[in-house]
């Protein structure tokens, strides 16, 4: 019994170090999804957020891309655009935060594949975006490349993809 | 007959008749009402549930709201529908069919019409659709429009799906060629 006991606890204590291991040293798989969760928790601004804290969001959203980062966006019913580097991208993202009403921003169905070289990664999943005071909302299929840069996973490149060609 | 068959299989019924002699065990009348008078049959018969739910709603009928006016008249917002994902096992989507095609998932999906199959030229000319050059009967759209676009060709994996709401501006209405594999299944009802 006393075995028993101590097998079952040995057992416990592994599956407890392992969890331990895995929250303090997330794979890559992890990391990039945590980022994709983060980035649309940033990109999130309810009508209540003030000038200031919309300007801070679209700040850290910025954080989130390279410098030569690039968001390639042609989506049905609106013109195609192009953002290229940091500036563009705060830039856009400053009057966009200042010009909605409110933000809801979720990525759904997010699938990661890391590299062979395990310093890039791709994602691809559907954004819903719900935007102004009506339970409307556009979806829209993404793909990200992320690129390891240090410790952290920034986005090198974001493009809307054609579900319908 | 069959009912002594039916006795000899699987099923079991308590026949068991209470001794006058032994004191007699009844369960309470709420233990009953929760978990029936023999609790281990009744925990397989909920697992047995479960699993078949899971297996149902997970890989054969997949339950969706719907959401959007771009399938109007014929499907409206907030109505509860099922995807049959074993419909296109047997064959291939046919023309009219209601489908549902995947975004990045299955957690929103667009649900749209096949109109145009593999290989064939769709065309809108004054809000007709025609099918390599032939006006398509379409009974269910109920919305006159004005819709105009040259030819496309769908490839040979290619189904031309669009919405029977044709009301709405061509530029808005969410519609095109689907790849075969991004089409989850057809509508049940």
């Amino acid at each position: 019994m006393k075995i028993t006991i101590r097998l079952t606890l040995l057992a416990a204590a592994a599956v407890r170090g392992f969890w331990l291991w895995t929250v303090f040293f997330p794979s890559p798989e992890k990391v990039v999804l945590q980022k994709i969760a983060r980035l649309a928790a940033t990109a999130t601004f309810s009508a209540d957020d003030s000038s200031l804290i919309r300007a801070g969001k679209a700040g850290n959203l910025v954080g989130f891309f390279a410098d030569d980062a690039q968001i390639i966006l042609d989506a049905p019913g609106q013109a195609a655009r192009t953002l290229s580097g940091r500036d563009e991208i705060q830039t856009a993202a400053l009057g966009g935060f200042a010009s909605l009403p409110q933000l809801k921003v979720q990525f759904l169905d997010v699938t990661v594949r890391i590299g062979a070289d395990r310093q890039t990664a791709e994602a691809t999943c559907t954004a819903k975006v719900n935007a102004g005071d009506s339970k409307d909302f556009g979806v829209q299929e993404m793909r990200f490349q992320f690129r390891k840069t240090g410790s952290d996973w920034l986005i090198t490149r974001a493009e809307t993809v054609k579900t319908l060609s | 007959m069959f009912v002594y068959s039916q006795l000899s299989g699987n099923l079991r019924f308590n026949t068991l008749v209470p001794n006058a002699n032994e004191p007699t065990t009844q369960p309470h009348w709420f233990q009953t009402m929760l978990i029936g008078r023999r609790p281990r049959a009744t925990l397989v018969r909920i697992l047995a549930l479960v699993v078949v739910c899971f297996v149902t709603f997970e890989f054969v009928l997949l339950p969706i709201r719907i959401d959007g006016i771009s399938m109007q008249p014929t499907y409206h917002t907030g109505q509860i529908d099922l995807i049959n994902r074993l419909a296109y096992i047997r064959h291939e989507p046919q023309r009219g069919d209601i489908v549902s095609v995947r975004l990045a998932g299955t957690s929103v999906m667009f649900m749209k019409r096949i109109i145009g199959l593999p290989g064939e030229t769709v065309e809108f000319h004054h809000g007709h659709a025609y099918i390599n050059g032939q006006l398509l009967n379409e009974p269910y759209v109920k919305f006159a429009c004005q819709w105009e676009h040259a030819p496309i060709v769908c490839d040979a994996t290619q189904f031309y799906v669009v919405g029977d709401n044709r009301s709405m501006a061509f530029d808005l209405h969410t519609h095109g060629r689907a790849e075969r594999e991004r089409i989850v299944g057809k509508l049940f009802l």
